[in-house]
C-alpha cells in the first residue's frame, strides 16, 4: 500500500506533536510488553538449562516435573526447581522471569495471611491482593485483556457504524428515515444501566460481553458516518464520480471511505479509552468479566474494601491513570494531525 | 419546528415500551428470581432446623415447598402468566402511577425511590451549580490567554481530569484523605448519632461529607464544559463582528462580555437538559463508592438482590428522565440559537 501524499503529511504532523508522539510509543510499547507477558510475568521459566538440554517451557504443554528429575508428574515448580538447581551446582541453570508469578496462583504462606505488601526479596514488586495473587501480574494481564477488550470493542462498533451510517447517508430515503428513527429511540436507553441489568442476568465472557456492549453501543459512529457521509457524497469529486457512471459500490468504497478516514480516526482513540473505562467500571460494580479473570475494576474493588492495603489502590489507580492519558494524548495529537482546527486567535 | 418538539415527545412512546420490554423479558427468562431465592431460603431453613430427620432418611435435598405453595408465590408475584400478559399488567398499573411492591423488602417501590431522590439531587444541584460556576469563567479566562503558561497548565490539569473517570477519583480520594489522613468520613452522607447533633452541628456533618463526593462528581463534566467554552469563545472572538465592535471603539472587554460571550453560550445550553437526569438519577459509581443511599446505590442494590420491581420501576423513571432531559436540550438550543432550525 503506497501512502498518499496528504496521509504522509498527517503522520508527520503526528509525529512532530511531541507529546502524543510519546504517549504513542509508550502505549506501544506497553501493548507489546502485555502481549507477550508470559516472558515477564510467569510462574514457568523462561529458559531451564538441564543435563545439556535447553528447555523453554513459556508456551506449550506443560512440563511434569519428572522431566527434570523431579520425584512428581504435575507441573514443575520452576521457582522450587531454580533453588534446588542453585543448590546442587552441577551446571544446571535456569532463568526466570522478572515477576516469576502468574496472574491466578495464589502464594500463600504459613505464618501470615494476605494481602502482602510490596517486597523486592518475595518478587512481589508491588504486593499481593487479598488473596495473594501477585499484583504486577495482575496489572499487566488485567491490560491485556482491557485494552485488547477496546480494541474489539472499537473494531466492531466501527464496523456496524461505518456500514450502516454509509447507507443511510448515500442512499438516503427511506432506509435513512428508518434508521434515523431506531437510532432516536436507542439513543434514550440508559446504557450503563441497562448493560448492568443484561450482565448481571447472562454471567457474560469476553465475547458475550462485546456483543452486550455493542448492541448499544453502535449509535454513536453510525451517527457521524451518516453525517459525513452526506457532506461528501454532496461534493463535486463525487458528483463528477457519478457523472462518469461510476457504480455506487466503487463511490463509496473509492471515493467516499477513503476521504472519511481521517475524521474516523480521530475519534477511534477516545473509543478505546471509554472501552477501557466501560469494561472497569464493569468490572467494579461485579458485572463484567467473571472471576478469577484479572481485572482492573476487580483490583479497585478489592483496594476499596481493603484500604489499609495502600498498594492495591495505588497501583491501579497509577496505571489506569497512565493508560488513560496517554490514550487521551494520543487522542489529542491524532485530532490536531488529521483534523486540524487551527484558531485564529484575536490579536 | 412544533412539529419536531410533538414528534420528539411522541417518540418517547415506542422507546420506553421498547426498553421496558426488553428488560422485563430478560427478567422472566433468567433464573435466580424472587421464587428461586424464597425456595432456596426455605431450603436452608429446613436443613438448620431439622438436621437431624435429614440424615434419618427424608431424601437430603427435598423441596421444601409444595407445588401448591410455589403456585401460589408464583401467583403472588405475578409469575403464572406469561410474559407479554404479566408485562401488560405491569404496564397497566405504571401507567395507573403504581410501581408495584418490593420483592425483597415488601415495600411500595415508588415510596422507596421517593425517599432516595432528594439525596441524588442534593449532590446533583451542588455539583451542577460548580460545574457551571467555574467552568464558564475558567473557559473564558483560558481564551483570552490562549498559548499563555496559565492556559497550559490548567490545561493538563484539566485533562488528566478527563481521562480518568470520576469514581476513580473518587476512590483515590477516599483512600487517601479519608483512610489515610483521616481528614474526611469514610463516605456515606451523615455520621452515627446524626440525630442528637445541634442544627450548626447537622450542616457541618453534612457538609464533611458531601465534599470528596462532590470533588468525584464534577471532576468528569468539568474538563468537557471548559474546553467548550474556551473552543467557542476563541472561535467567537475570531469572528469578524468583534473585530468590528473593537473598531468602532468599544473596549475589549466589553466586546468579549457584551458580544462574543453571549454567542458562545450556545453550545454550553446544549448540555443542560442532560443534567436533569444526573441531578436525579445520580451515578452509580459515585454513590456506590462514597455508599451515598441516593437512587443510584438504590439501582445497584436491586440488581444485586434481583429485586425485579424496584429495577424496573428505576429503569422506567430513568428512561424517563433522560428522554425529556434530551428534549429539553433541544428546546434549551432553538430558545437560545434562533439559526438552529430542527427538521
Amino acid at each position: 500500500m503506497t501512502l498518499n501524499p496528504l496521509t504522509i503529511k498527517k503522520i508527520k504532523r503526528f509525529k512532530s506533536i511531541k507529546r502524543g508522539y510519546v504517549s504513542f510509543i509508550i502505549l506501544c510499547f506497553m501493548i507489546f510488553v502485555s502481549l507477550f507477558a508470559e516472558f515477564f510475568v510467569n510462574n514457568r521459566a523462561a529458559i531451564v538449562y538441564y543435563n545439556g538440554n535447553l528447555f523453554f517451557p513459556t508456551y506449550g504443554n506443560m512440563k511434569s516435573g519428572t522431566s527434570f528429575g523431579l520425584d512428581y508428574d504435575y507441573e514443575t515448580d520452576y521457582r522450587e526447581l531454580s533453588r534446588r538447581f542453585k543448590a546442587e551446582k552441577n551446571g544446571n541453570w535456569i532463568l526466570m522471569p522478572v515477576v516469576p508469578f502468574n496472574a491466578y496462583e495464589n502464594d500463600l504462606r504459613n505464618d501470615a495471611y494476605p494481602p502482602f505488601p510490596p517486597s523486592l526479596q518475595d518478587k512481589h514488586y508491588l504486593g499481593t491482593d487479598i488473596i495473594g495473587r501477585d499484583m504486577v501480574a495482575r496489572l499487566i494481564y488485567g491490560f491485556r485483556i482491557a485494552i485488547l477488550f477496546s480494541l474489539v470493542l472499537l473494531l466492531v462498533n466501527y464496523t456496524i457504524g461505518i456500514s450502516i451510517g454509509c447507507a443511510m447517508g448515500f442512499f438516503g430515503g427511506k432506509f435513512d428515515l428508518f434508521f434515523q428513527r431506531i437510532i432516536e429511540v436507542w439513543s434514550n436507553v440508559p446504557f450503563l444501566y441497562v448493560v448492568i441489568i443484561i450482565s448481571s442476568i447472562v454471567v457474560p465472557n469476553f465475547f458475550m460481553l462485546i456483543l452486550i456492549m455493542t448492541f448499544f453501543g453502535w449509535i454513536g459512529m453510525t451517527w457521524t458516518m451518516r453525517t459525513i457521509t452526506y457532506k461528501e457524497k454532496a461534493r463535486e469529486y463525487s458528483l463528477a464520480a457519478q457523472a462518469l457512471g461510476a457504480s455506487n459500490f466503487r463511490i463509496i468504497f473509492k471515493h467516499i471511505i477513503p476521504n472519511t478516514v481521517s475524521i474516523i480516526v480521530t475519534f477511534a482513540p477516545f473509543s478505546v479509552s471509554g472501552g477501557i473505562v466501560s469494561l472497569t467500571s464493569l468490572d467494579y460494580l461485579g458485572f463484567g468479566l467473571p472471576p478469577p479473570t484479572p481485572s482492573w475494576g476487580e483490583l479497585l474493588q478489592q483496594g476499596w474494601s481493603n484500604m489499609d492495603a495502600y498498594w492495591i489502590v495505588g497501583s491501579v489507580i497509577v496505571a489506569m491513570t497512565v493508560t488513560l492519558i496517554t490514550v487521551t494524548f494520543i487522542g489529542e495529537a491524532v485530532r490536531e494531525a488529521f483534523d486540524p482546527k487551527l484558531h485564529t486567535t484575536f490579536e | 419546528m412544533t412539529a419536531y418538539f410533538i414528534r420528539r415527545f411522541i417518540l418517547i412512546v415506542p422507546t420506553f415500551l421498547g426498553v421496558t420490554i426488553m428488560v422485563f423479558a430478560i427478567t422472566r427468562f433468567v433464573p435466580g428470581g424472587p421464587i428461586e431465592r424464597l425456595i432456596a431460603q426455605a431450603q436452608q431453613m429446613q436443613r438448620v432446623e431439622g438436621g437431624v430427620s435429614e440424615r434419618s432418611g427424608t431424601g437430603g435435598q427435598s423441596q421444601p415447598l409444595s407445588e401448591e405453595q410455589i403456585a401460589q408465590l408464583k401467583k403472588y408475584y405475578g409469575f403464572d402468566k406469561p410474559v407479554l400478559v404479566s408485562y401488560f399488567l405491569w404496564l397497566g398499573k405504571v401507567l395507573t402511577g403504581d410501581l408495584g411492591t418490593s420483592t425483597r423488602y415488601y415495600d411500595p417501590v415508588w415510596s422507596m425511590i421517593r425517599e432516595r431522590i432528594p439525596i441524588s439531587l442534593y449532590f446533583g444541584m451542588i455539583s451542577m451549580i460548580l460545574v457551571y460556576g467555574v467552568c464558564i469563567p475558567l473557559g473564558i479566562a483560558k481564551a483570552i490567554r490562549h498559548k499563555s503558561s496559565f492556559d497550559n497548565i490548567t490545561s493538563i490539569i484539566v485533562f488528566i481530569g478527563y481521562a480518568v473517570p470520576g469514581w476513580v477519583v473518587g476512590i483515590l480520594a477516599l483512600v487517601v484523605f479519608a483512610s489515610h489522613w483521616e481528614f474526611f468520613p469514610l463516605g456515606g452522607l451523615v455520621s452515627d448519632g446524626f440525630d442528637s447533633f445541634t442544627l450548626i452541628e447537622k450542616a457541618k456533618d453534612v457538609a464533611w461529607h458531601t465534599i470528596l463526593p462532590v470533588i468525584a462528581y464534577v471532576v468528569g463534566s468539568f474538563t468537557v464544559m471548559t474546553l467548550l467554552m474556551k473552543n467557542t469563545l476563541m472561535d467567537n472572538l475570531a469572528s469578524d463582528y468583534v473585530r468590528t465592535a473593537i473598531a468602532k471603539g468599544l473596549t475589549f472587554n466589553k466586546a468579549v462580555f457584551k458580544h462574543a460571550l453571549r454567542n458562545s453560550l450556545i453550545p454550553i445550553a446544549t448540555h443542560f437538559g442532560n443534567n436533569i437526569s444526573v441531578i436525579l438519577m445520580g451515578s452509580f459509581l459515585i454513590e456506590k463508592v462514597f455508599n451515598i443511599n441516593g437512587m443510584g446505590l438504590l439501582g445497584y442494590e436491586s440488581i444485586v438482590e434481583r429485586d425485579y420491581p424496584v429495577v424496573l420501576g428505576i429503569l422506567v423513571i430513568s428512561s424517563l428522565l433522560l428522554m425529556i432531559g434530551n428534549i429539553l436540550s433541544d428546546i434549551c438550543v432553538a430558545i437560545v440559537d434562533p439559526r438552529v432550525q430542527f427538521e
